[in-house]
């Protein structure tokens, strides 16, 4: 496998599921490993490209800090001016990089440096025009340098607001394919400058004029305002400069801009018309009929992003623009594209959209929902009648747009209209009469929606549907839970349930009426599924149910079966039947129902449900009937405790028997401060130290021999409250901490198990036992369950648990009385063969730093002292060894050099190596320079 | 995130959590189970061109709005950038990067798909890994700013611009150098719906479009192709240019479908000037209302005992040339046990039975007989015991015969384009080549003794 197949398994690893990517290393390493492999002078272009990829798709997730940020674009800056001129695709990938990583990690916001830097190349870049230099060749580096830029301006508003006039030559002077690019630039900073402009309370001719004939500096200072630009249309008032303004100069860039228009493709071209409409917009002087040369042309266009523009062009001018004449032409076309037979689906889904959307000049609402042109009669929209032959969607937007369009109408014409509508109702209904496939069936019941949301009120036509969708259901019973959606939403999105009722009243008839024979086992099922349903409408009577139920148990071998299944779903109507408020009418019939199910059903868990249920039918009230049964909410705290919803399906099991979930923090990990002297791994062994001139090393590398030596951190803390929980959860027994690793570094964690924790006690200690993969930092997800004095149970999640790069340190692990000499040995050949990269994981590195106020040696004190391997006396060089589990190790040697300390750095993993730098990086932190050198 | 413009990748998400989420949105998962509620829910709307996947469930965060193109088994998908406030959502029309996202998806699919609309497996895998790099060209930091060039189309001898004082289009990526060549192609297809009965109306309408292909040198060069109709000809509706259309006259565009009351008088001549792109491209499309139908027929199936007895007679129109490159009526028979004797006379051309013994087709060749008029007639016995197809429109008597046919170098309503109407402005004489066609596209005759599915224009 090459190195080209490699990456790009990893990078196809990584795009998938960045998250999963990452839990077997670390964004910093796999950042490092991106970074080094462009740096490799021997890698083709198109792997650098992948590698760039990464970051054009994932900035944020490699680059977590603006720091990082800053320096990851340094980075690329470098390859960048490294990567040869011929290598044209890979230099204007990573500028893309470069310019994605500065805008999202913040850099540009920010006002860093390289953003800085950045920006002033990429105009030298534009402006570089002399392409014949080094031929055409060279032209897509400019185009994305002001793709670039434009980004960047549209990312920090105003930022190329006193550039304009150097932009607008540069427009001017581009004839090859590039002047687009330009175009875009130039007038997307001339929105921006006059956007910002209007924010400004007396704006003079002369400011108004230096905005064309800016020549200056980035404005850098523009972002501060915290300008979020939104299109005018999104804006409850569009911003205006005052009337009176010089706007010559202004009206002719306009014109040319847009006579140039045409020769832009048809996406950028309608983001360019979009731009001049909102300067048109917010320049008084201007007037919208500079657009009026365009318009014929727009309204013939079969581009879907221009007719888009011109509708945003209606919206934002409506009559001072397009004349009522031109209003009704722009509607007839967009009816006429929305049924184009030459169109593709999106693109007329599209367009109906926009129809009830359309930007009327005299709107008689304006709330944004979806309403219909007044314009739009039935005759208009005849030609978007549904028919059985549309696609799914196209019908039912279709549909849509046709009941609005007849519940408008006159009299005489909407009811043609809307028996045209109900005819199609009724064809679709009975294709799924004759079988028709599941994605037609949830298609009609889409349609049956709609048209019962528009015309539930016309009650012949509901009472029809209804009677349609009973013949149906007897034949086809599979389309139970079809038929309980329909009635739930209907009943849901209409204050009126009565329809919802009527059917459900009309399906339980069905079901009645059904010959015995058609009770089959499977079918039953789906009844029982509806006649459950029927049981929670207060307003049906439920005696003929509960005969039904009763008969079928009696004439059928259904007990003797005693499927549990059917069982259940037989006491889930029952259920329902408790909670009945007219269950005083039919009170002897349910018990003697119970009765029959917990004496003859053949399922012991049946059979006692059953008699729970009669239990509590014969001795409560109604009342005290229905609070128990009422299913609890979170936060009743009197209902979860209700031992009674002990029913079957998914209705959840009895409340006590529930964990309940608290949102909050209960408990929470306290790290134990603690001595690095004490750190040991904790299984090491005495060694014999009798032999003497033993080679050491193998002495010390033979204890991993046997299974599991020094494969543990072992890490200390308080299990506490967290702060300000409930009293309820003062005194809290029986924790069990449940540990998820987030990444795949580390075995998984054992559950631990703590007696109790009360509020005024000291708090129990925990040892956490991590069994380290990769010595990684890592992150601990704890969730406890736990239980309160009530006798509830409860889970609640704990604040993460974060593991340092420092904690999972520990000393040599070597006995105790081990001499100095003998580790030093070991330090020193361990430090040999890293330095003879061997084994072929080791590197060797430098860190540098000067002392601040602290001294070195308080420094060591404070950090190294359970670590060092030298005689504590030495003041010239100090040893330090950190041992990582299962086999790391890191080598320090701290030197006291003329003008700086120096810590020479040697592991055997070098993938440690930027862990390293970062630990030591912290803990010098208040002393001044830092030098890195690998 | 600054700027998601539209954020698009190879697959943007992750496979584990919103991929599954968009199959259940388009319907796509656990396809043996009947109902599913957060797939086949009546409440969610399916009608708009941008679905919502909600991400933790009901009243969870949702990505909104994921603009979707399938294709086969090809499912494109872009998430506009919305910009403007969460809530209340925005209307789909008041966003600008929805257009723009629905202009780069066709782009995309006619970049992977190409003209036929189905590549080869390995023709795709090799367009797909083609992706990224065409993505970063006209999509950079998710912005788009053109549409990929569709697959297949590479402009022969181009030389790149001059860079001489006139502008260079962006949607034009050099010159042609050598022979000039116009090559104008008019298609029309022709859509029908007949029922042999009085009580429902026939419907019938036609569709055209140019394509054209122009070879000729220059920066911006001037081309014009003119349509003509016959005197009496009805005018063409819903026209739709290209872009590259440099102007166009009012009148042109006035003539609607939609409008019953359009009593405009323009009948043409239908003059397009353009600049021509170096790739084929659509110059421009149109719909059109013609008195009758290319053929008329009339479908009769009666059952018989254990038998279909079926007649059906077409008559070509007297307007249509009598020359067809094919000619085919496929006349089906559903929820019927596979086709036993088939006892049927065809009065020209000739008759077969499909391997599947559920279809019958009257292969009626390149002529009909100088009558203008061919008849089957005959009778079908299912005697097998194998169930043949099923379909839930066609039941009992429900039935159509559907009619496959295309005429070279004719078009229906002498909708005209030849040599004399295409005009090149260039120094060197240009080789002028038109052609034309009439083809069928769902064009079905329903069996007059059943019920047909409506679908009429009222």
């Amino acid at each position: 496998m090459t190195i080209t197949d490699l990456w790009d398994q990893k990078i196809s690893a990584f795009q998938l599921s960045p998250s999963q990517f990452l839990a077997t290393t670390t964004s910093e390493s796999f950042l490092a490993e991106l970074l080094h492999e462009l740096r490799n002078d021997k890698a083709n272009d198109h792997l650098k490209i992948l590698l760039v990829s990464v970051l054009l798709d994932h900035p944020t997730i490699l680059c977590p800090s603006s720091s990082v940020g800053e320096e990851t674009a340094l980075e690329l800056l470098s390859v960048f001016s490294h990567t040869p001129q011929k290598s044209i695709i890979l230099k204007c990938n990573v500028m893309l990089a470069i310019t994605n990583v500065i805008i999202c990690t913040s850099c540009l916001a920010n006002h860093t440096k390289m953003a800085e830097d950045w920006l002033d190349l990429l105009f030298q870049m534009i402006q570089d025009t002399n392409d014949y230099r080094c031929g055409l060749s060279q032209q897509p580096i400019r185009a994305t340098a002001c793709d670039c830029l434009r980004e960047m301006e549209t990312c920090s508003p105003g930022l190329l607001s006193q550039k304009l006039e150097a932009l607008y030559l540069l427009k001017q002077q581009e004839t090859t394919v590039l002047h687009q690019s330009y175009c875009m630039l130039y007038t997307l900073g001339l929105k921006n400058a006059i956007r910002i402009l209007t924010t400004q309370k007396d704006v003079t001719d002369l400011e108004f004029k230096s905005i064309l004939g800016g020549n200056e500096g980035f404005a850098w200072k523009s972002n501060q305002l915290g300008l979020t630009l939104l299109p005018i249309n999104m804006m409850v008032q569009v911003p205006r400069l005052p009337p009176g303004l010089d706007c010559k100069e202004l009206k002719s860039i306009m014109s040319s801009l847009l006579e140039e228009s045409y020769l832009q493709t048809p996406i950028s071209q309608s983001a360019l018309l979009r731009e001049l409409v909102e300067v048109v917009a917010m320049v008084p002087g201007l007037s919208p009929t500079l657009f009026k040369s365009q318009l014929l042309r727009l309204f013939g266009t079969a581009d879907v992003s221009l007719m888009h523009a011109t509708l945003f062009m209606k919206d934002t001018f409506t009559d001072s623009l397009f004349t009522a004449e031109d209003e009704n032409f722009l509607l007839k076309r967009l009816v006429g594209t929305a049924q184009h037979p030459l169109l593709r689906i999106p693109e007329k889904l599209f367009y109906m959209e926009c129809i009830l959307h359309f930007p009327e000049n005299r709107p008689i609402s304006s709330s944004g929902e979806e309403s219909l042109p007044v314009l739009v009669t039935p005759r208009l929209a005849a030609s978007l009648h549904p028919t059985v032959f549309n696609d799914s969607a196209t019908m039912l937007c279709r549909l849509n747009l046709l009941c609005l369009v007849h519940l408008e109408a006159d009299e005489g014409e909407a009811d043609k209209g809307i028996r045209y509508l109900f005819e199609h109702i009724m064809a679709l209904l009975k294709i799924i009469d004759n079988d028709g496939s599941r994605e037609v069936v949830v298609t009609s019941f889409r349609a049956l929606f709609i048209f019962l949301m528009h015309f539930n009120g016309m009650e012949n036509l509901s009472e029809k549907v209804i009677d349609k969708l009973c013949d149906m259901y007897s034949r086809h019973s599979r389309l139970a839970p079809n038929l309980i959606g329909l009635a739930n939403r209907i009943q849901e999105h209409l204050d009126d349930p009565v329809w919802s009722v009527k059917l459900l009243i009309g399906l339980q008839k069905c079901i009645m009426e059904m010959p015995p024979l058609q009770l089959t086992i499977h079918n039953l099922s789906w009844h029982l599924k509806v006649l459950k349903r029927v049981a929670q409408e207060g307003q049906i009577t439920q005696r003929n149910t509960i005969y039904l139920l009763l008969n079928i148990l009696i004439n059928s071998n259904l007990c003797e079966r005693g499927n549990w299944q059917v069982g259940n779903a037989v006491l889930a109507v029952c259920r329902n039947l408790l909670e009945h408020p007219s269950i005083d009418q039919v009170f002897i019939e349910l018990a003697d129902l119970l009765q029959y199910i917990s004496v003859h059903y053949d399922d012991t868990d049946i059979k006692d449900h059953a008699r729970f249920y009669y239990t509590l039918l014969t001795n409560l009230s109604w009342e005290k009937l229905a609070g128990v049964l009422v299913k609890g909410l979170d936060g009743g705290r009197a209902k979860e405790r209700s031992h009674s919803a002990i029913m079957a399906e998914n209705e959840g099991i009895a409340s006590n028997l529930t964990v309940h979930k608290t949102n909050r923090h209960v408990l929470q990990l306290i790290k134990v401060q603690e001595e690095a002297s004490q750190r040991s791994s904790g299984s090491s062994e005495l060694l014999e130290t009798t032999g003497e001139a033993k080679n050491w090393l193998e002495v010390y590398q033979g204890q991993f021999h046997t299974p599991g030596f020094g494969s543990d951190v072992n890490l200390r803390y308080n299990l506490t409250h967290a702060k300000d929980t409930d009293p309820l959860f003062d005194k809290v027994f029986t924790i069990c901490l449940h540990f998820e690793l987030k990444d795949s570094n580390y075995a998984k964690v054992n559950d631990i198990h703590v007696p109790c924790v009360f509020r005024d006690r000291k708090p129990p200690e925990v040892k956490v036992k991590l069994k380290p993969f990769q010595p990684y930092p890592t992150t601990l997800c704890v969730s406890a369950v736990f239980t309160t004095q009530d006798g509830r149970s409860w889970h609640s999640q704990l604040p993460d648990v974060s593991v340092s790069f420092p904690e999972i340190f520990l000393p040599l692990p070597l006995p105790p009385n081990t001499s100095c000499e003998c580790k030093e040995q070991v330090f020193d050949r361990i430090w040999e063969a890293a330095a003879s990269e061997n084994p072929d994981k080791s590197a060797i590195s430098l860190f540098c730093f000067k002392t601040g106020d602290e001294s070195l040696a308080d420094l060591i004190k404070a950090h190294f002292q359970g670590y060092l391997i030298t005689d504590q006396q030495s003041k010239i060089l100090w040893k330090v060894l950190f041992f990582l589990p299962p086999m790391c190790h890191v080598l320090l040697k701290i030197t006291q050099a003329e003008d700086a300390i120096q810590v020479s750095i040697a592991t055997d993993n070098w993938e440690l190596l930027p862990f390293v730098n970062s630990y030591l990086q912290n803990i010098t932190d208040h002393c001044s320079t830092t030098v890195t050198d690998d | 995130m600054p700027n998601p413009w539209l954020e698009l990748s190879t697959w943007p998400f992750q496979r584990t959590a919103s991929y599954k989420l968009l199959l259940t949105e388009l319907g796509l998962v656990d396809a043996d189970k009947p109902y599913v509620e957060v797939r086949d829910d009546c409440a969610r709307q399916h009608r708009s061109p941008a679905v919502e996947l909600r991400l933790d469930g009901p009243g969870g965060r949702t990505l909104w709005p994921l603009l979707t193109f399938t294709q086969g088994a090809l499912i494109l998908a872009c998430l506009p950038l919305v910009e403007a406030p969460p809530e209340p959502r925005p209307p789909l029309p008041s966003l600008a990067s929805v257009s723009q996202g629905l202009a780069l998806l066709s782009g995309l699919q006619d970049f992977l798909c190409g003209p036929g609309g189905k590549p080869e497996p390995d023709v795709l895998a090799s367009r797909l890994a083609a992706l990224p790099s065409v993505l970063l060209q006209v999509c950079p930091l998710g912005r788009p700013l053109d549409t990929p060039p569709p697959a297949g189309s590479v402009p022969a001898a181009v030389a790149p611009s001059p860079g001489g004082a006139q502008k260079q289009p962006a949607w034009k990526a050099g010159v042609h150098r050598g022979r000039v060549v116009v090559s104008v192609a008019l298609t029309e297809k022709v859509r029908s719906m007949q029922y042999g009965k009085s009580s429902q109306q026939d419907i019938w309408d036609v569709y055209g479009m140019v394509m054209c292909k122009c070879e000729v040198e220059g920066v911006l060069p001037n081309v014009s192709v003119t349509l003509t109709l016959p005197p009496n000809g009805s005018p063409l509706q819903d026209i739709l240019v290209h872009p590259c259309v440099t102007s166009l006259d009012a009148s042109i565009l006035t003539a609607c479908s939609v409008d019953e009351n359009d009593c405009s008088a323009f009948s043409g001549p239908y003059k397009f000037p353009f600049s021509p792109p170096l790739e084929l491209f659509r110059l421009c499309s149109y719909t059109s209302q013609v008195p009758m139908p290319p053929i008329l027929g009339s479908y009769q199936l009666k059952a018989e005992e254990n038998h279909l007895k079926a007649n059906v007679v077409l008559k070509l129109h007297e307007s249509v040339k009598n020359s067809f490159e094919y000619y085919e009526a496929h006349i089906p028979f559903f929820n019927q046990n596979l086709m036993g004797s088939v006892e049927v006379k065809v009065s020209s051309g000739q008759l077969e039975v499909s391997k599947e013994k559920s279809l019958l087709v009257w292969v009626l060749g390149q002529k009909f007989p100088k009558s203008r008029e061919a008849a089957l007639e005959g009778t079908v016995h299912f005697s097998g015991t194998v169930a043949g197809p099923t379909d839930p429109l066609c039941t009992g008597l429900t039935a159509y015969i559907k009619l496959y046919f295309r005429v070279a170098d004719a078009v229906f309503r002498y909708c005209r384009v030849d040599q004399h109407s295409v005009q090149v402005y260039s120094s060197a004489k240009p080789r002028i080549v038109t052609t034309r066609e009439l083809v069928s596209s769902e064009y079905y005759i329903w069996n007059s003794t059943g019920d047909a599915p409506v679908s009429l224009k009222i």
